[in-house]
């Protein structure tokens, strides 16, 4: 008994059965659609925010009754207009455009020569040390982080501590575009370097090599042959860094003070502070259209870069 | 080969900047947070631990960090099974529509998270389940769903297929070839697909913002409704729980697949 036991364990047992059942249930004619199966919860959660966008659209298409603050019955495009014509939303809406790509700019400006020192350096020591500096304020989160800005930045701030120990003013840091610009790149390089890191570990380093053997200096072979060879990697940054601080909330939200409002911020107090689920819902439907064609606009322009997340290429 | 003096200088004034740039907040925080004085000033006053006394005794505090724990575990738990499957078939098969299928998986990143999050409020409202937690779980694991599936495919598509044929040939049916073949393999991505899910889910805050109310907000949205003009130092003491979550999550990343997973070509 005890032998035959062993030889023949529990858990072999209950694989058996485990087969058994899922030739049951799923014979091996049925074995083109198990792609299909395996993804069919991803594709049911994303699902999730379609239903979500369907809902936003049939907000948008109602208006608030000022006098019973109930949405209309019936389908109208006045919100429509409201969004295109009140010069408040034009404002946020540049004001979130010029500063998205300020920060784009900025950001892979700073974040390109990191990755690259962080995949070629040849000391694995400098490589961790970098790796852990970059995953620390990545894994802190946005409002932590924010608030340490508001500890350094602040009027009784360190920065202005340390002005005011030389004989300088206060100088008021925080609560304008720039603060906000400022943390939002912060904010963005850990996502940039992680997109550009993979794209330059493409890159052969013999390329470089080849390239000063035929007489460029470092300059020339980092314009003519590492930037378009990472061109995958700073597409991929790029689109990310783009699309996350156009619509950014916290980075306006704690270091703008309420008056550096970006368009989340705008479509937030729409519903919270007056309750215009309406109009909030065209300005988000408006925001997800934007970003949208941002990136279908980058993806037909360039690739997918390093964002593509199908089967490797053979 | 060695780089000439002038690439090294600057390459690294960069570095140097952006070291700067990352690290500032989280040095300060640290610093802030063992202050003696009640407000933060610098150069800090003396040395103490009483904000985390004070923190530590605090009930609300304490809560909020236990909902944003339960959130994380929803999310986490509903990620790996979600994420691995579809990593998993998006790397091996040749399916149809496959562009599509991968266009509309991308949806949670090229979905701006102020539209995700008012469009799962509205339909989580419609089907009255705001007010509970494991929504807001539900809803960061959704926009998030994209960090787990690149995890997994990175690892499943250096997975050779003839090594399940082979053990198909042997005579292992498929779920064996399954758990004893296919997932060892993308063991790597499963894990740091999830620790990355947990971590993140920990400090999501604008779709907490808008998908809790104030007798379930999270740790991060106490935090952001607690900042106020005036900088009071408990708030960096329970920052440091943050900083103190990053770093476990980082060493365990480190240890399990070790950071560098992170800089390999795909």
């Amino acid at each position: 008994m005890r032998a035959a036991k062993s030889a023949y364990p529990l858990t072999w047992r209950i694989m058996d059965a485990l087969e058994a059942f899922a030739a049951f249930v799923w014979p091996a004619r049925f074995g083109r659609a198990i792609p299909w199966l395996m993804l069919a919860p991803a594709l049911l959660l994303v699902g999730l925010l379609v239903l979500g966008l369907w809902q936003i659209g049939d907000a948008s298409l109602r208006t608030l009754d000022t006098s019973t603050f109930l949405m209309s019955e019936t389908y109208t495009l006045a919100n429509y207009r409201r969004a295109f014509t009140e010069s408040l939303f034009a404002v946020v809406a540049w004001r979130s455009l010029a500063g998205s790509l300020m920060v784009t700019a900025v950001t892979l400006i700073l974040a390109f020569p990191y990755a690259y020192v962080m995949v070629r350096t040849s000391s694995p020591v400098i490589r961790k040390l970098l790796l852990i500096a970059l995953f620390l304020p990545f894994f802190i989160g946005q409002v932590v982080r924010a608030y340490g800005w508001l500890i350094i930045l602040g009027n009784q701030g360190m920065v202005n501590e340390a002005l005011s120990l030389v004989g300088i003013a206060p100088i008021r840091l925080l609560y304008n575009y720039w603060a906000v610009l400022f943390g939002l790149v912060q904010y963005m390089l850990p996502f940039a370097v992680l997109m550009l890191a993979p794209a330059l570990t493409a890159i052969p380093e013999e390329l470089e090599a080849a390239a000063g053997s035929l007489g460029a200096d470092w300059v020339r072979t980092f314009r003519h042959v590492v930037l378009p060879l990472a061109r995958p990697g700073l597409v991929g940054a790029g689109l990310v860094v783009l699309t996350l601080s156009l619509t950014d909330f916290a980075m306006p939200a704690i270091l703008g003070g309420g008056s550096q409002d970006f368009i989340a911020n705008a479509i937030y107090d729409q519903f919270f502070r007056t309750s215009d689920q309406g109009l909030g819902s065209t300005l988000a439907l408006l925001l997800v259209a934007t970003g949208s064609l941002l990136v279908g606009l980058v993806f037909t322009l360039f690739g997918a870069g390093t964002l593509a997340m199908g089967r490797a290429r053979q | 080969m060695t780089a000439p003096l002038s690439k090294t200088i600057v390459l690294w004034i960069f570095v140097a900047a952006v070291l700067i740039l990352l690290s500032a907040p989280t040095i300060v925080i640290l610093g802030a947070s063992f202050t003696s004085g009640n407000i933060i000033t610098f150069p800090p006053e003396g040395f103490s631990l009483k904000w985390y006394e004070k923190i530590a005794t605090s009930r609300d505090l304490w809560d909020a960090f236990l909902r944003s724990l339960y959130v994380s575990v929803i999310c986490t738990i509903v990620a790996i099974p979600v994420g691995t499957l579809a990593g998993i078939a998006l790397a091996k098969y040749a399916i149809r529509l496959e562009k599509s299928v991968q266009i509309y998986l991308l949806l949670p990143f090229t979905i701006p998270l102020i539209g995700s999050g008012i469009g799962l409020m509205l339909i989580f409202g419609e089907a009255r389940l705001l007010g509970q937690l494991w929504p807001v779980g539900l809803a960061c694991c959704v926009i998030n769903l994209p960090f787990m599936i690149w995890a997994v495919t990175a690892s499943a598509s250096s997975l050779d297929p003839d090594l399940e044929l082979a053990a198909a040939s042997c005579g292992a049916p498929p779920l064996s070839t399954f758990f004893h073949v296919t997932m060892p393999a993308v063991m790597p991505g499963v894990i740091s697909g999830s620790l990355l899910m947990f971590i993140l889910a920990l400090n999501e805050f604008l779709v907490s913002l808008l998908l809790t109310d104030a007798r379930i907000v999270t740790l991060p949205v106490q935090i952001y409704n607690s900042i106020r003009s005036i900088i009071t130092p408990d708030l960096a003491a329970i920052s440091v729980v943050f900083i103190a979550c990053a770093a476990l999550a980082i060493v365990l990343l480190d240890r399990l697949v070790g950071l560098e997973i992170f800089l390999k070509s795909k």
